[in-house]
């Protein structure tokens, strides 16, 4: 099976970097012939439309998906990994997310909703989440996530590269963005 | 006379100087605009609202199908279908301002690209048109004119966007006919005028097909983005933060595979742009003809801004002094259009008369007892306000919500103290009005419409015209804008005719080397255009890094809220002008689609952070957006 394995953030966003720097650092491997290890962090549509450029008979059967989720019950730096159960949001939250996609918002939930609608997304689909605590402009993690850091490396290469590992990792659901909105401390 | 409201006046040889005896020439009660629409107060608002059951709140937050972070309050009548009150809410801050000041300025190409999720390379270059105006760095020809394409194809990827993802669902099968069950019926018993064209029968055909997620028109213009894309990155490395735009030029190599590779892309839009032109001609006449109230629909003065864009290789020579000549050898003409008239295409002209308050902006006033004006005048002894944006320091100030006082992150410019809006429509109004294009084959200007030749595709050769309307509204906008699909189409065109024609006489040169200096005190001024429109970059640098950078886009100027005379902006103008025309009388089942069609055809695209610390506390977004909207 092909696969494709990747970081969605954006640059220099403190933690909020961790799936282009996990990203990076993967990038610097040697993969195995059927891996490919490059960066998500850009328009969902046109990431469908990059991945639609495969052989027809030779897709990717498989995503990994590395990028911070600000659940905000769970400690900085806990890494959460799952087979997306690929559950969809109503059809108007969908255009909204397309909206945001081509309006320039980079977010995973974004990729995988609108990888999955547009039917451009492999079969099956893994998340790592991290949980960030910083979130500023910068280039360093926050204590926590930087101690997670080569971990969570480690976590993303054996999910590209390991069948077995993946088919043990139990099925979850996306963190959907709210509404935007404004507040002050 | 150009200016009506500010003491500003021309002599002889056209230069500008203050008016004799004015003691405080741009104090706010010196220079008042002109009796024009006002905003009721929100006293007389509430006392409405206390004593009529049928004025209500309604409010959109937020705004869908725009970019960025966009509130708008509006307060109903319903009895008499209309709109009493109506206010623009920008709830994020972006501060892009503020990051800069400190800099290289060469950073802020990169930085400011930031600013925007569809349109940084205008951001980027309007940075390196302004460093270059600052530090005296001109590019080549084959520079201006990669550049010129670049930006060309930058819009092209921004005008199906605007035009079949956000604007268009407004027109669709799914949104018409449930709040409009006869118009839609109506819609499908009316032919098309343009068929041989677009290919679409009847009017509700064409709106199938305009709805979200599964009509051809809206996967079509997903598909085109991916054609301007695939063209961009070949000079410009990536999208949608370019990679080679520097002061002085461009980093990329143009040889002829690449500008091949260019034209298989560019030319699918000759097809293109006939077929979306004539739709949208289609879509505006069905509306008028069914009810002329829709002529209402986001009415207001044809009061419009644009500094130009699209260099003349060679015109352009980055300098202040000489912005005039080369502004006006523009592929798109600068101007300003007040009341429908177009009063000048000069850009000091327009430069010398802008200013930003911030009066209902969460912002402090820079100005006052004790604050020295940085710049009284431009680098050509004009005059200018202390609320010029080089003038301008960005004091942001969150606090609470007050109608009355402060209700947004955007800031209120003005031109000549009246209320201008931005957009691609104003870059066809001046091109065509003033008759300054350059000669082409494929574009003319009549003085008072635009004729554009567009190539044969497997379409054949067709002369589209778009004429300057009668009526300044909704279906205008969104015209206009199919329009400039094919104005940008013909436009890269030439700029790509051009270009090979340098290549072959082996002119491969695509930049100057430049250095930034390191002693005294520079400015200068990025004057472009988004897709959406007006964009100015207003830049000074001391000592080599940047001591004041000041942004206004076109949503700056659209969202800008009411201002310190009741001059309500133009989305808030436009939407007070808006009938209620769904067909229901239950206030309850209103979903306020012509308030939002008129919103939405001005492209509305805010502004996009992450976070700002300030005195007032974290002001924070879970995701980064576009924020070509607003600049601080």
């Amino acid at each position: 099976m092909r696969v494709i394995a990747g970081g969605v953030g954006y640059p220099d966003l403190c933690d909020y970097s961790i799936g282009i720097e996990v990203q990076e650092r993967l990038s610097a491997r040697d993969a195995p012939a059927n891996v490919v290890v490059e960066d998500l962090s850009y328009n969902p549509i046109a990431i469908i439309q990059r991945l639609e450029d495969e052989p027809v008979g030779d897709r990717f059967g498989r995503m990994v998906v590395i990028s911070a989720v600000k659940r905000g019950d769970r400690p900085a730096g806990t890494v959460s990994c799952y087979r997306w159960d690929g559950v969809m949001p109503a059809e108007e939250e969908i255009q909204r997310m397309v909206t945001d996609a081509v309006t320039g918002i980079i977010a995973v939930e974004n990729t995988l909703v609108i990888g999955r609608y547009f039917r451009g997304l492999p079969d099956e689909v893994v998340v790592v989440e991290v949980e960030p605590e910083t979130h500023e402009f910068g280039a360093a993690f926050s204590r926590e996530v930087a101690e997670a850091f080569d971990g969570i490396c480690e976590l993303v290469w054996r999910f590209a590269t390991d069948d077995d590992s993946v088919a043990e990792l139990p099925m979850g659901s996306l963190v959907l963005t709210a509404v935007p909105v404004f507040r002050f401390g | 006379m150009c200016f009506k409201n500010l003491p500003v006046e021309f002599d002889a040889s056209g230069k500008p100087f203050l008016r004799n005896g004015v003691g405080d020439p741009y104090a706010t009660a010196t220079a008042t605009p002109p009796e024009g629409p006002r905003q009721l107060t929100s006293d007389k608002i509430e006392e409405l609202l206390k004593r009529n059951g049928h004025i209500k709140n309604m409010d959109f937050d937020p705004v869908t199908r725009g970019a960025g972070a966009l509130a708008f309050h509006t307060v109903a009548d319903f009895e008499n279908r209309k709109i009493i009150e109506a206010r623009s809410v920008a709830t994020l801050f972006r501060g892009y301002e503020v990051i800069m000041v400190g800099r290289d300025p060469r950073d802020a190409i990169y930085i400011t690209s930031r600013a925007c999720g569809v349109c940084g390379g205008v951001h980027s270059t309007c940075s390196a048109l302004a460093i270059e105006m600052a530090i005296g760095c001109c590019p080549p020809p084959l520079g201006v004119l990669i550049r010129n394409l670049a930006l060309a194809l930058e819009f092209l990827y921004d005008h199906p966007l605007h035009l079949h993802l956000l604007a268009g669902p407004d027109y669709s099968q799914v949104i018409v006919e449930p709040t409009n069950p006869s118009l839609y019926a109506r819609a499908t018993t009316t032919e098309a005028h343009h068929t041989a064209i677009h290919g679409y029968r009847t009017i509700s055909d064409l709106m199938i097909d305009l709805n979200p997620l599964t009509g051809k028109l809206y996967l079509e213009a997903l598909h085109m983005t991916r054609v301007t894309r695939e063209a961009y990155v070949l000079i410009c490395g990536k999208y949608p933060h370019p990679q080679t735009i520097v002061p002085g030029g461009m980093s990329s190599t143009i040889n002829l595979t690449v500008m091949n590779e260019m034209f298989v892309r560019l030319s699918q839009f000759f097809d293109y742009s006939k077929k979306i032109a004539l739709i949208w001609d289609d879509i505006t006449t069905f509306f008028y003809e069914s009810n002329p109230e829709y002529k209402k629909v986001g009415a207001r003065r044809a009061n419009m801004i644009d500094t130009g864009i699209f260099d003349h290789p060679e015109a352009y020579d980055t300098t202040y002094e000489n912005c005039n000549e080369w502004g006006n050898r523009r592929w798109a003409t600068p101007g300003a259009v007040v009341d429908g008239k177009l009063v000048t295409t000069d850009l000091k002209t327009i430069n010398i008369g802008i200013e930003e308050f911030v009066e209902h902006s969460y912002y402090e006033d820079w100005t006052g007892e004790g604050q020295q004006q940085h710049f009284p005048t431009d680098p050509s002894g004009n005059p200018l306000s202390p609320y010029h944006p080089w003038n301008k320091v960005t004091r942001p100030r969150p606090q609470g919500q007050n109608w009355k006082e402060k209700y947004t992150w955007d800031t209120t410019p003005r031109w000549d103290r009246q209320a201008m809006e931005g957009g691609a429509y104003a870059r066809l109004w001046n091109t065509a009005v003033a008759q300054k294009l350059p000669d082409s084959p494929f574009l003319e200007s009549t003085g008072h419409s635009l004729k554009m030749r567009m190539p044969a595709g497997a379409l054949p050769e067709t002369e589209l015209e778009w004429h300057v309307p009668d009526v300044w509204n909704a279906f205008e906008r969104n015209r206009a804008r199919a329009y400039c699909m094919a104005f940008t189409t013909l436009v890269a065109f030439e700029q790509w005719r051009s270009a090979m024609d340098r290549l072959k006489d082996g002119d491969f040169k695509t930049s100057t080397k430049f250095e930034i200096p390191k002693r005294g005190t520079q400015q200068g001024v990025g004057f472009w255009g988004a897709g959406r429109g007006y964009l100015t970059h207003h830049l000074t640098l001391d000592r080599g890094a940047v001591a004041n950078y000041q942004i206004v886009t076109p949503s700056t100027w659209n969202a800008s809220p009411t201002d310190r005379w009741g001059q309500p902006g133009p989305y808030e103008e436009a939407v007070l002008n808006t009938p209620l025309l769904e067909e229901t009388s239950d206030p309850a089942k209103f979903r306020g689609l012509d308030v939002l069609r008129a919103i939405r055809s001005f492209d509305p695209c805010m502004p996009c952070t992450t976070h700002i610390q300030s005195e007032g506390g974290l002001i924070t977004r879970e995701v980064n957006t576009c924020a070509c909207g607003l600049d601080d």
